[in-house]
């Protein structure tokens, strides 16, 4: 048919949750992480003619979420010009620790968002991408836009750091990068 | 890239179940080697887990409305009033819209003295929709099933798409337009050449049970529109006569058909 065909309403519908998910994961905070799907969404619907239609729109998702959180977070560090660039830092930009878990929120989904906070973006995008989406690396890579051998160092190194955070928790008493070996 | 690098990369994908068939075997037995290999998989399979069990309760969740909203197409979306955010005042605020708008719409009409025929409404949303680029309907083709169910319920009786196909054009989509007397269910199509005809049917609000093919042409749209078994018909699009009428036969002779099996 000579018609472009809109997204699929359905398969966008069941996106969201994995979306939120995801979002979640990247902002650490369930406010901007509904405001970053709702995005998402909108810029899907203004570019759905750079969708092709039958390849996997999760992953096309996937890849204007990346880049919608990457220029809010360039933006919020050149607001913010006391926190730091360095890509290996300990911690990104733009997160925010929950202060206090609301009354209805699971307990071990804070515990997985604080140690997961504690990562860099970078690391953190490429590990959850590929341990909770499941996603191939090569299909990383190009949601990200990075070769493959950097979703591959990027994700051995959350892995070690998550390691020994995971093996040597820090503790809500004790600053929260304290970090033996 | 040094040996280390690469049982590192093999050590990732076969955790993450994705090492090539080829390599599984040789690591395999690395890891059989290899307890300090065998304990860093394991470690990382429990991290998996431990994210999996911690982060899935985010999918079980239920999904705020704006969000739900936010994956409609936008032509679909009811306007939002942020300090009425409501669902029944949205609805309310839709209902008295659409009637208000209804009503206003015949006064309107009537005071400017402007011929309200079901031709020359029809070419009027035909002209409306079919110049329309990125949404030139709101139910897209590809659901035609729920495109016909949806209008046949608000219509009142049986509507269904023709298959045009024969004459080079495609089922777009479809959508439910305010007739001036009737609701009026709108199919689109297009061909190649990307020119646009639009199918409009009613039920007729009173008068003639059938009528032969009438033909006008509005604002330099051509309008051939014929009355069947009490229901309305307009087909409308910017094409000589003999064209349109040709298709106008196809059209009618599919609609007196019964459906085809599915």
């Amino acid at each position: 048919m000579s018609v472009e065909p809109p997204l699929p309403h359905p398969d966008l519908l069941a996106a969201i949750p994995r979306l939120r998910r995801y979002a979640r994961v990247l902002t650490g905070d369930a406010t901007r992480a509904d405001d970053l799907v709702q995005e998402t969404l909108a810029r899907g619907w203004e570019k759905r003619r750079l969708w092709a239609a039958g390849t996997d729109l999760r992953a096309w998702l996937f890849t204007i979420m990346h880049n919608v959180f990457v220029n809010q977070r360039a933006t919020s560090v050149r607001d913010a010009q006391n926190l730091s660039l360095d890509a290996e830092g300990e911690s990104g930009a733009a997160w925010q620790l929950p202060v206090r878990a609301p009354q209805h929120a699971h307990v071990e989904l804070i515990e997985v968002l604080r140690e997961l906070g504690r990562l860099p973006p970078e690391q953190r995008e490429v590990l959850v991408l590929a341990a909770i989406e499941e996603m191939r690396y090569e299909e990383i890579a190009t949601v990200l836009s990075i070769p493959v051998g950097t979703v591959m160092s990027r994700l051995s190194r959350a892995r070690e750091k998550l390691r020994r955070i995971v093996n040597d928790p820090p503790g809500d008493a004790l600053p929260p990068l304290k970090i033996v070996r | 890239m040094n040996s280390n690098t690469s049982i590192d990369d093999d050590l990732q994908a076969y955790a993450d179940g994705q090492l090539a068939p080829e390599r599984r075997q040789a690591f395999e037995q690395a890891l059989a080697r290899e307890p300090a290999l065998a304990a860093r998989v394991a470690e990382i399979q429990r991290q998996n887990a431990w994210m999996r069990a911690g982060l899935d309760a985010i999918l079980h969740e239920s999904l705020p409305q704006h969000l739900v909203d936010a994956a409609r197409p936008p032509a679909t979306r009811a306007r939002r009033f942020p300090r009425l955010a409501s669902a029944a005042a949205s609805i309310a605020m839709l209902v008295v819209g659409v009637a208000g708008g209804w009503y206003a719409r015949d006064a309107v009409l009537e005071r400017d003295g402007t011929p309200t025929t079901f031709a020359r409404q029809a070419a009027l949303t035909h002209a409306l929709y079919a110049a329309d680029v990125n949404r030139p309907v709101e139910v897209w083709a590809p659901e035609e099933k729920r495109l016909v169910a949806w209008l046949t319920k608000r219509l009142g009786f049986p509507v269904r798409a023709p298959d045009l196909n024969s004459v080079g054009y495609a089922l777009v989509g479809g959508r439910l337009v305010a007739g001036n007397e009737q609701p009026t269910a709108l199919f689109m199509y297009e061909n190649s050449a990307k020119q646009r005809l639009t199918l409009q049917a009613r039920k007729q609000p009173t008068g003639a049970a059938e009528s032969a093919f009438r033909y006008a042409i509005e604002d330099g749209v051509g309008v051939y529109y014929w009355i069947d078994d009490q229901c309305g018909y307009a087909l409308s699009g910017s094409l000589d006569r003999a064209q349109l009428l040709a298709i106008g036969r196809l059209v009618y002779a599919q609609l007196a058909t019964p459906e085809p099996p599915r």
